[in-house]
């Protein structure tokens, strides 16, 4: 059964069009991901979701309500963690929790949620003077503390380091076991394959691509990546007519796609390539920091708009 | 109303935790008060009487002379209204008015009567008895040099004025400057704050209605100044011993009404404002001249006039002047109509332009 249902939504801020023309479904139970750069549109159509921006064109239903008509109906059984850490001034981490249990008609118990999301320490805790990864956990904990059926994460783990990373996926993951659907967007490509059941691409408020993370990366970056610099640039085209190269990107580094590494690599590692740009002095080019890898979202990204997720 | 009560609870809480604001509200208050009791609050040993001399004649200078010449005795001659504002103001301790007729009484009793009413504040000092009784002797002293004067000393009238100290002037004072401050700051401040951070948007991911969430973060701004006049008041009577006449639930009433006027005002500072930096600078930009203008630290009499007429725009003016004038005249709400009613007006306004005007973004 399908809990969100988006058909066509638009946003414009002006001359912009930030979310052109979105659709998807999101199933109960499912981790679903929104996966794109800056400024693609997944926050907005996120909001539009959440009944915190009216749509331009298009509609949304939210557990079988319109998100325009039943906005506060919705906004009482979802959960909502923006980007910014967005709590009142001098709040500590209980008070915070028991002003949010407060503003919902029915709510978790706050002793229960500092003990879930591993707070209980810092209750008395200013939540200015938290670290950034306990500062999320606070924050996802405020988005449950409704009991909601759906969970609607903005980038969480945006900023933090790669420990606090790997313990906030620990907790989306327990947000889904128990049973809860949640929709999340990302830049960050690792966490869109360890943690989203489906993953939408987006970019420039599209959706370029949307399936398992395992059948986009099927399609759209089979087989092997040899990724390498070029200090003087390469000859796109020629390096395309490799016998066996799939695909090839430049986008800072020359990315290759192949279902056939070993025979490829022999080519690319041969000095007197003749792909290879080489400066004046006509001193022997060479490639630098080759990296061979199996085909990542990234790479699905890459081959789908031709630029890295992180520019 | 759970949700409501919740937010502003938390809005209460978390202004009252901010230091730095509290230094610069209540605070600051505090430190006025002791700094300005201690500049004006001196105590003389002298009895000071201002005279409005309304005949001129010879004898009624005779009268200043031998009054100047008394030991321990000051005198400022000046225009009667000046005078009960020196009385009012603990500059002096007696007025007296020496009416027209005083020389021709003084020197040809056949003429008629005149009789002499000092004035005295309404709370006799020790200096003000003393007075009278100088007065007499002085009296006495010009008739004996010849022939019985028409002139007669009568009871000492209390004038309507109170005599208050720099204390009891500066506890109302005080109470418009927090209600000025708190009311501006801590909602144009806070709101914008909310809003840059994006609190503001984050709560209307909850089902509270967008009222709910701006009226808590304004009623708890509110209230916020309320319990601040309270602590002043509080402390102004018990510790600093201040005097007040008139009654507190007359009081209230401009009180509430500069609250709301202020709070009005920082809401509309949000409205204007797109960042929490401009608000600030607003907020200082509004808050600090009316803070000099209006008569908190010294009479608006002493502005010039052209600027008088102009500060009877503020809000501020109307404040200071109503609560003086309950608290240090003890008059009625009858007598501060109009200045609650300007008050009301600021109020009404500066609410429906600023929730006309509001951005959520």
């Amino acid at each position: 059964m399908a809990v969100i249902e988006a058909r066509a939504l638009v946003k414009r801020y002006g001359a912009l069009v930030a979310v052109d023309g979105v659709s998807f479904s999101v199933e109960s139970g499912e981790v679903f991901g929104m996966l794109g750069p800056n400024g693609a549109g997944k926050t907005t159509t996120m909001e539009m979701l959440e009944g915190l921006r009216a749509p331009d064109a298009g509609s949304a239903t939210v557990l079988g309500s319109d998100v325009v008509r039943d906005a506060r109906a919705i906004k009482a059984r979802i959960g909502v963690q923006l980007q910014a850490t967005a709590l009142p001034p001098l709040t500590k981490v209980r008070e915070a929790i028991d002003l949010f249990a407060a503003l919902f008609p029915t709510a978790r118990s706050t002793d229960e949620l500092l003990r879930e999301f591993d707070l209980v320490e810092k209750a008395g805790t200013y939540a200015t003077d938290l670290s950034g990864g306990q500062m999320q956990r606070l924050s996802i904990a405020l988005a449950l503390v409704n009991d909601p059926e759906v969970v609607f994460l903005d980038e969480p783990t945006t900023g933090l380091d790669p420990q606090a990373r790997l313990n906030i996926w620990d907790v989306i993951e327990g947000v889904r076991q128990r049973g809860k659907t949640v929709v999340l967007t990302t830049h960050n490509m690792e966490e869109a394959e360890r943690l989203c059941a489906r993953v939408a691409v987006i970019d420039h408020g599209r959706i370029v691509a949307l399936d398992t993370p395992a059948r986009l990366i099927g399609a759209h970056a089979p087989g092997t990546t040899i990724e390498f610099d070029a200090p003087h640039g390469v000859d796109v085209q020629a390096l395309a007519t490799i016998p066996a190269v799939d695909k090839v990107a430049v986008d800072g580094r020359v990315t290759v796609s192949t279902r056939a590494p070993e025979r490829v690599l022999r080519d690319l590692l041969d000095p007197d390539a003749h792909w290879l740009n080489r400066d004046d002095s006509g001193a022997q080019a060479a490639i630098r920091d080759l990296r061979v890898r199996q085909g990542t979202l990234e790479d699905v990204f890459i081959a789908l708009t031709g630029r890295s997720l992180r520019t | 109303m759970k949700a409501f009560r919740a937010l502003t609870r938390n809005t209460v809480r978390s202004s009252l935790r901010n230091r730095v604001a509290l230094f610069f509200t209540l605070g600051l208050a505090f430190l006025f008060m002791v700094i300005f009791g201690e500049l004006f609050g001196g105590n003389n040993f002298s009895i000071g009487y201002a005279v409005a001399d309304n005949d001129r004649s010879a004898a009624s200078q005779r009268l200043v002379a031998a009054l100047s010449a008394v030991p321990h005795v000051t005198v400022r001659v000046e225009p009667g209204s000046t005078a009960l504002d020196d009385l009012r103001n603990n500059h002096v301790d007696v007025v007296l008015v020496i009416p027209p007729g005083f020389g021709t009484a003084f020197d040809n009793p056949a003429s008629g009567t005149v009789v002499l009413h000092p004035i005295q504040a309404s709370q006799t000092s020790a200096s003000a008895s003393v007075g009278d009784q100088v007065l007499a002797q002085v009296l006495n002293a010009l008739e004996s040099k010849g022939a019985p004067t028409g002139v007669v000393l009568g009871a000492p009238t209390t004038s309507a004025v109170n005599n208050i100290t720099a204390i009891d002037y500066f506890l109302p004072a005080m109470l418009a400057y927090i209600i000025l401050q708190s009311g501006i700051n801590y909602v144009a401040i806070g709101l914008a704050d909310l809003r840059a951070r994006k609190v503001l948007r984050r709560l209307r991911a909850t089902p509270l209605r967008p009222a709910q969430i701006l009226g808590a973060q304004i009623v708890g701004g509110a209230l916020t100044v309320v319990l601040q006049m309270i602590v002043l008041i509080v402390v102004g009577v018990t510790l600093f011993q201040a005097k007040t006449y008139g009654s507190w639930l007359v009081a209230a009433v401009p009180m509430v009404l500069g609250t709301a006027a202020f709070v009005g005002i920082g809401f509309l500072l949000t409205s204007a404002a797109r960042t929490s930096e401009s608000a600030r600078g607003l907020a200082s930009f509004v808050a600090f001249p009316m803070m000099f203008l209006s008569g908190i630290f010294f009479p608006i009499t002493t502005l010039p006039s052209w600027l008088q007429t102009a500060v009877h725009v503020l809000p501020l003016t109307w404040l200071t002047d109503a609560l003086h004038r309950v608290m240090n005249d003890g008059v009625g709400l009858s007598d501060i109509g109009l200045d609650c009613l300007v008050l009301a007006g600021w109020g009404v306004l500066t609410f429906a332009v600023a929730t006309w005007r509001f951005r959520w973004d």
